[in-house]
């Protein structure tokens, strides 16, 4: 009886959706501390924690806060592939209204250009404005989606393209250089020895998790995700709630956006947010909810998805691999990952835990 | 008359895009005549061709896959793997004939994989391709993380071989208007993947496959089609393609690299394959009309050169403009075809969507055509609001020629005289390189030197000789650079000849050997420390 009893257990856990990625990332951290000595090292220096696994926290932040927004996206049967581009749009007009003088349209006082607490307009705008007009970003992709009846992967392909054109339209295709001391703690200040983006990753990960855990938001769009029809005929604004998922994602682009470029200092609209939709999106997928089909989502295996992630890149960097080979070992964690959900591969889990019943074919 | 118009455009419905796409690159090149006399040459016309076979060779493979219903991102990475892996072997001292096959091999390999994997393991192609395309650009960077030169004979003949055309070139001089190898390659390939579209079983298995929702997929498996055969051979095709594309694309630039057809190739080759009519949930569409998606896309990067005060941002801008274009029309016409959101398909719901159809194609093309004319009047105000601040408007500032230096240089004995200005970081560096192995380097504020041996001085002033720099071919170009563009000033003195011709990068029209030739001066040229 109580053998029984565990096996039940056992299959709970291994269907809950935060297992494989918390396996996939013991198994990297695993993998660490045989391999890499001095992998898990931490020291405080200068009132802040160092360390690799600092390290992973704190370059993870862009990509979990772009996760809960596609999370939403995905769970809706969409797909966003237009948020690198909207980060670079964001971090653009973020540079732009820090320091119009670098790229020459506004007549001002140019000896101010590198001063540390210069900000031509209010910082609150500075922070403010980015974030509105990347959720303009992603209504535009919401209304082609709902409205337009657009399939998702095309309709966010047109804003892919086109967006780091329009980012560089707004800064006249200059980089510019942030000097402002204030923007750049989102990216590089701390806070209680942990780093500060870290904090509104968290920040971006409550709201989102508030929103559709404690209203029924969270389940309206799971419903939508499963069957959209049949949610439009039992009361659901179907088209709402996809609008809503995608403004979402666009305005957590825009975070990530703000973050991205106040780290890498520059306002670089070909480099920032690059292949980071390929992160977010792979992120969702390692945290289990269905591209292309939708349904059930969990913010927080997105999240470990995300860490996921960002622990393949800086072990890989640990053993010595080229920074720009990296995606290659990003590629096979990828095909290994989705080998692991396919269906082949979750029958025979569950056959070995005990489940007698294959799964249903979720396509 | 109207109502035959109607029932004429009713039945051809399929060929709407395709003929919108012809139209728009009529009326665009038509445009484009009549602003800039440049335009008017065949000269350009072919350009539009000879800078752009490796996109039509990912646009035909990509073609069958957007029809079957999947696609394939891995098209760049593929060019860029098969481009270092060759330029490996070659510098090994491979045979280029056994080089090429093997690569075409290795890419029908890789997309087999692709599409086991998306078609055995039901994995979502955009994944597995995506996954596709890093693994191969990693790769490239784990067998070279610099750029590798080709030198091999058989390539530099494939990609300077002009095969001058008939009635439009003088074959006594060799001048005149001209198509490469590479082109007639794309071609003879475009051709056979019509061929395979349509009049093989293979081509007609994938037509059915592709489109509404799956729902093709599991009619064809019904009807005793060999359905998951012909997902995977549909990535192999691409992967062959990706492969012929790859191997193209290294003769053209004369060089193997991980970075190569980077910044969202794969983005424009979906973008082409679009704007030339193939929907892109699947099962409509002709390879066709990729031809001239591909053509579209490459008229509209001429077009921002030939206007010279655009930036070359605005190509993105408008590909993607137009990709919303072709898809909006795209929609309609499937909302047409199933009756789809209406339910019921009355005649009259049919008459009002064919009618929404025509003005959305018709305002579309408008739309286009009056952004062609208005973004440049946009673009010249912003300028000049830049121009006429007096704060810095750059934050480098592109460096001029200095011409008078290298004429000194020259006449102190000097053999060439390079100068490179701009870049990300604006550098101004002139170089000279004497007969006797000595080169020298100047960007303004220091000064470095380096010896290398006369015979590599010699077999340089042979290569730039060979790809015929005082010949008429070698003609100075000077468009507006780009913003992180490079510039060149060359003085080339030999044999008692002295010319220097003057180019940009990131330009399609300059002669493509001198950007060989530029090539071989990166590799002898010292570098400078960088600065502070």
């Amino acid at each position: 009886m109580k053998q029984s009893k565990s096996f039940f257990d056992l299959r709970k856990i291994t269907e809950s959706k935060i297992f494989y990625p918390t396996v996939a990332l013991f198994l990297i951290l695993l993998f660490d501390l045989i391999i890499i000595p001095g992998f898990f090292h931490l020291e405080i220096k200068e009132g802040h924690l160092y360390g690799n696994l600092i390290d992973i926290l704190r370059n993870s932040a862009p990509t979990i806060v772009l996760a809960m927004g596609m999370t939403l996206v995905i769970a809706t049967g969409g797909v966003d592939l237009s948020v690198g581009a909207v980060m670079a749009i964001a971090a653009s007009t973020a540079c732009i209204m820090l320091n119009p003088n670098l790229i020459g349209l506004k007549l001002a006082d140019v000896t101010k250009e590198a001063d540390p607490t210069y900000s031509a307009s209010p910082l609150l705008l500075v922070f403010l404005v980015p974030l509105i007009i990347a959720g303009i970003c992603g209504l535009w992709n919401g209304i082609l989606v709902a409205y337009g009846r657009i399939e998702p992967m095309v309709a966010t392909l047109i804003l892919m393209i086109a967006g780091r054109g329009i980012a560089q339209l707004v800064t006249n295709a200059i980089k510019i250089i942030i000097y402002n001391n204030t923007f750049l703690e989102i990216g590089n200040g701390w806070v209680f020895l942990l780093p500060f983006a870290l904090y509104i990753a968290a920040f971006v990960f409550a709201i989102a998790w508030f929103i559709t855990r404690r209203t029924s938001l969270g389940l309206f769009i799971e419903s939508v995700g499963i069957n959209s029809r049949s949610s439009f005929f039992s009361g659901i604004d179907e088209k709402k709630i996809k609008l809503f998922a995608y403004v979402f994602c666009g305005i957590c682009a825009g975070i990530a956006g703000l973050i991205a470029v106040s780290s890498i200092r520059t306002s670089d609209a070909n480099e920032v947010g690059l292949y980071f939709e390929l992160d977010a999106i792979l992120a969702v997928i390692i945290g289990g909810t269905l591209l292309g089909a939708g349904g059930r989502f969990s913010l927080f295996a997105s999240a470990i998805g995300a860490l996921v992630i960002q622990a393949t890149t800086t072990s890989t960097l640990a053993l010595g691999v080229p920074a720009s080979a990296i995606i290659a070992v990003k590629a096979v964690v990828v095909i290994v990952v989705i080998i692991l959900y396919s269906r082949q591969v979750q029958d025979f889990v569950r056959k070995i835990v005990g489940q007698t019943k294959p799964m249903e074919s979720k396509s | 008359m109207m109502q035959n118009l109607n029932a004429n455009l009713y039945k051809n419905r399929r060929f709407l895009p395709v003929a919108a796409t012809i139209v728009l690159f009529v009326i665009a090149y038509a445009l484009g005549a009549f602003f800039y006399t440049g335009m008017r040459e065949v000269h350009t016309f072919l350009t539009l061709f000879i800078t752009s076979p490796f996109l039509l060779l990912s646009a035909i493979g990509e073609t069958f896959v957007i029809i079957s219903g999947g696609i394939d991102l891995s098209v760049s990475g593929m060019i860029a793997l098969t481009s270092t892996a060759s330029a490996a072997l070659l510098r090994a001292g491979w045979n280029p004939w056994v080089v090429m096959p093997l690569m075409v091999a290795m890419g029908a390999v890789i997309g087999t994989i692709l599409g086991v994997l998306i078609t055995y393991m039901k994995v979502q192609p955009f994944i597995a391709t995506l996954a596709g395309m890093w693994f191969t650009r990693g790769i490239c960077y784990i067998i070279s993380d610099a750029e590798i030169r080709i030198y091999d004979p058989v390539y530099k003949l494939l990609s300077g071989t002009k095969l001058l055309i008939p009635g439009l070139s003088d074959p006594v001089t060799k001048k005149g208007d001209y198509v490469t190898i590479l082109v007639v390659f794309s071609l003879i390939i475009f051709a056979i993947a019509i061929y395979i579209a349509h009049y093989t079983k293979f081509g007609r298995t994938v037509y059915s496959i592709g489109g509404n929702n799956g729902a093709n997929e599991q009619s064809a498996r019904l009807m005793g089609l060999p359905v998951d055969r012909t997902k995977v051979l549909v990535y192999t095709f691409s992967g062959v393609c990706s492969a012929l594309a790859g191997i193209v694309y290294s003769i053209y630039v004369g060089s193997g690299h991980g970075s190569h057809a980077s910044n969202g190739y794969e983005m424009i080759v979906i973008a082409s394959v679009v704007i030339g009519g193939t929907v892109l949930t699947g099962g409509v569409g002709y390879v066709f009309g990729s031809l001239f998606g591909v053509l579209v896309t490459g008229l509209i990067q001429t077009l921002i050169q030939f206007n010279g005060t655009l930036s070359s941002w605005w190509a993105s801008i408008a590909i993607g403009a137009l990709t919303l274009v072709f898809i909006g029309i795209q929609s309609l016409l499937v909302n047409l075809n199933t009756g789809k959101s209406g339910g019921l398909k009355s005649p009259a719901t049919v008459e009002a969507r064919r009618r929404q159809l025509l003005s959305f194609g018709i305002g579309a093309v408008v739309v286009v055509v009056l952004a062609l004319l208005v973004v440049p009047f946009i673009q010249n105000a912003i300028n000049k609001s830049a121009e006429t601040s007096t704060s810095i408007s750059t934050r480098c500032q592109r460096q001029p020629f200095r011409p008078d230096q290298a004429a000194s240089l020259i006449k102190d004995g000097a053999v060439i005289a390079y100068e490179r200005n701009g870049g990300q970081k604006c550098v101004d560096e002139l170089y000279a390189i004497y007969p006797d192995g000595r080169i020298t380097g100047d960007n303004g504020t220091q000064k470095i030197e380096k010896q290398v041996t006369t015979a590599e001085v010699d077999k340089l002033l042979l290569d730039i000789d060979n790809y015929g720099w005082f010949t008429d071919n070698m003609y100075t170009t000077s468009h507006n650079p780009c913003e992180a563009c490079y510039t060149y000033f060359t003085t080339v003195s030999y044999k008692g000849q002295q010319k220097t011709v003057e180019a940009v990068d990131g330009g399609t029209d300059a002669p493509p050997e001198y950007f060989y030739i530029t090539g071989d001066f990166t590799v002898l040229i010292p570098g400078f420390a960088p600065a502070p």
